[in-house]
């Protein structure tokens, strides 16, 4: 996604109610995840569990947060998000970062880029994959899920190779 | 002094600030001892404890905010004492109950009786004081008052022989009772 794109990105979502943006840096958002520097926002953890905890405790204090990571480590995640996040139904936005959509991305992206979309399904955890086109519409979506006090998650394309 | 003594004495010192409580033993063990709607019994996520804990230090700078982790828990998330240390939470209390064991899974070892937790905190410029004994605890609660976090009691423990029963709230009522407590 473009580097304009990925800042009115996080923009957006800054002065649409989310406070605190945490997580674990991914290339893919790398601009993003810039943005939220230039606004002293952004909140990097060693591990995805770790971010989400953090997340946990301020939604507990009422304010909302985005998680950032890479599909690795929506890998990690999947037991916080099944007994912590829906177990007690915290609502936060996940971005992730989809690594292995293209077929020649690094060996180590292949199998977990092409179970994503499944995992996310089993999880029955909501997602919306962001273009150009479409961004904007999909950070209302998450923004209204918040707001009914559900996670759910949006999904950055990664469509480059360096 | 088995965990739930320990448990005891620590909450008498408290007023009525939130507690987050580790899965397994610990959650049980202060569900029975002193259930409160400002505990929050984190039942799954092994090792989060102390990361939803600096989550809610951060938001409430003016609430001493206090985590119950076990020594297998945190060694789950080492991390989240480097991520607390940089973030300096003056209102961050961690009080990890070592029986160097997985108690709750049938008591298999940790490496906590061959390395020292409170070192590790030490080395990123945590506040840490280690307990073995009642007096112990008398004291540091004494020292605590006078100084800001972050802060970490390694408060070492027994393995029970009695377990508690397990917390009977539904995780909902014990988020929605836990948010409106504060």
């Amino acid at each position: 996604m473009k580097e304009l794109t990925q800042r009115q990105i996080f923009d957006y979502l800054f002065n649409n109610g989310i406070e605190n943006f945490i997580g674990v840096p991914d290339s893919t958002m790398k601009y993003f995840i810039e943005q939220g520097f230039k606004k002293n926002k952004i909140l990097i953890t060693t591990r995805e569990e770790e971010a989400i905890g953090i997340a946990v405790g301020m939604s507990l204090s009422r304010s909302n947060s985005l998680v950032f990571m890479q599909n690795a480590g929506f890998a990690n995640s999947l037991s916080t998000i099944t007994s912590l996040v829906q177990l007690y139904k915290i609502p936060m936005i996940f971005l992730i970062g989809w690594r292995g959509f293209l077929k020649n991305d690094a060996p180590e992206h292949t199998k977990i880029g092409k179970i994503q979309p499944k995992l996310l399904q089993a999880l029955s955890l909501q997602s919306k994959i962001l273009n150009e086109k479409n961004w904007m519409i999909y950070c209302d979506w998450a923004l209204t899920l918040i707001k009914e006090k559900k996670p759910c998650a949006l999904i950055l394309k990664r469509d480059f190779i360096d | 002094m088995i965990r739930k003594e320990a448990i005891s004495i620590i909450v008498e010192k408290m007023s009525n600030q939130p507690i987050i409580s580790a899965n397994g033993f610990i959650s049980r063990d202060l569900f029975e001892v002193c259930d409160k709607n400002s505990n929050f019994y984190m039942i799954g996520s092994m090792g989060l404890a102390s990361s939803i804990g600096l989550g809610l230090a951060l938001q409430n700078p003016k609430k001493t905010i206090y985590v119950f982790d076990g020594d297998g828990n945190i060694l789950m998330n080492l991390g989240s004492l480097t991520t607390i240390s940089k973030l300096k939470p003056k209102n961050f209390i961690h009080i990890i109950f070592d029986n160097s064991s997985h108690e709750s899974t049938g008591g298999q070892p940790t490496s906590t009786n061959k390395i020292s937790i409170d070192a590790i905190a030490k080395a990123v410029n945590f506040k840490a004081f280690r307990c073995n004994s009642k007096k112990d605890l008398d004291e540091t609660f004494k020292k605590i008052k006078n100084i800001s976090g972050p802060i970490i009691i390694l408060m070492k423990i027994s393995k029970s022989e009695k377990i508690s029963k397990r917390v009977s709230l539904p995780p909902k009522k014990i988020k929605s009772r836990f948010m409106k407590s504060f």
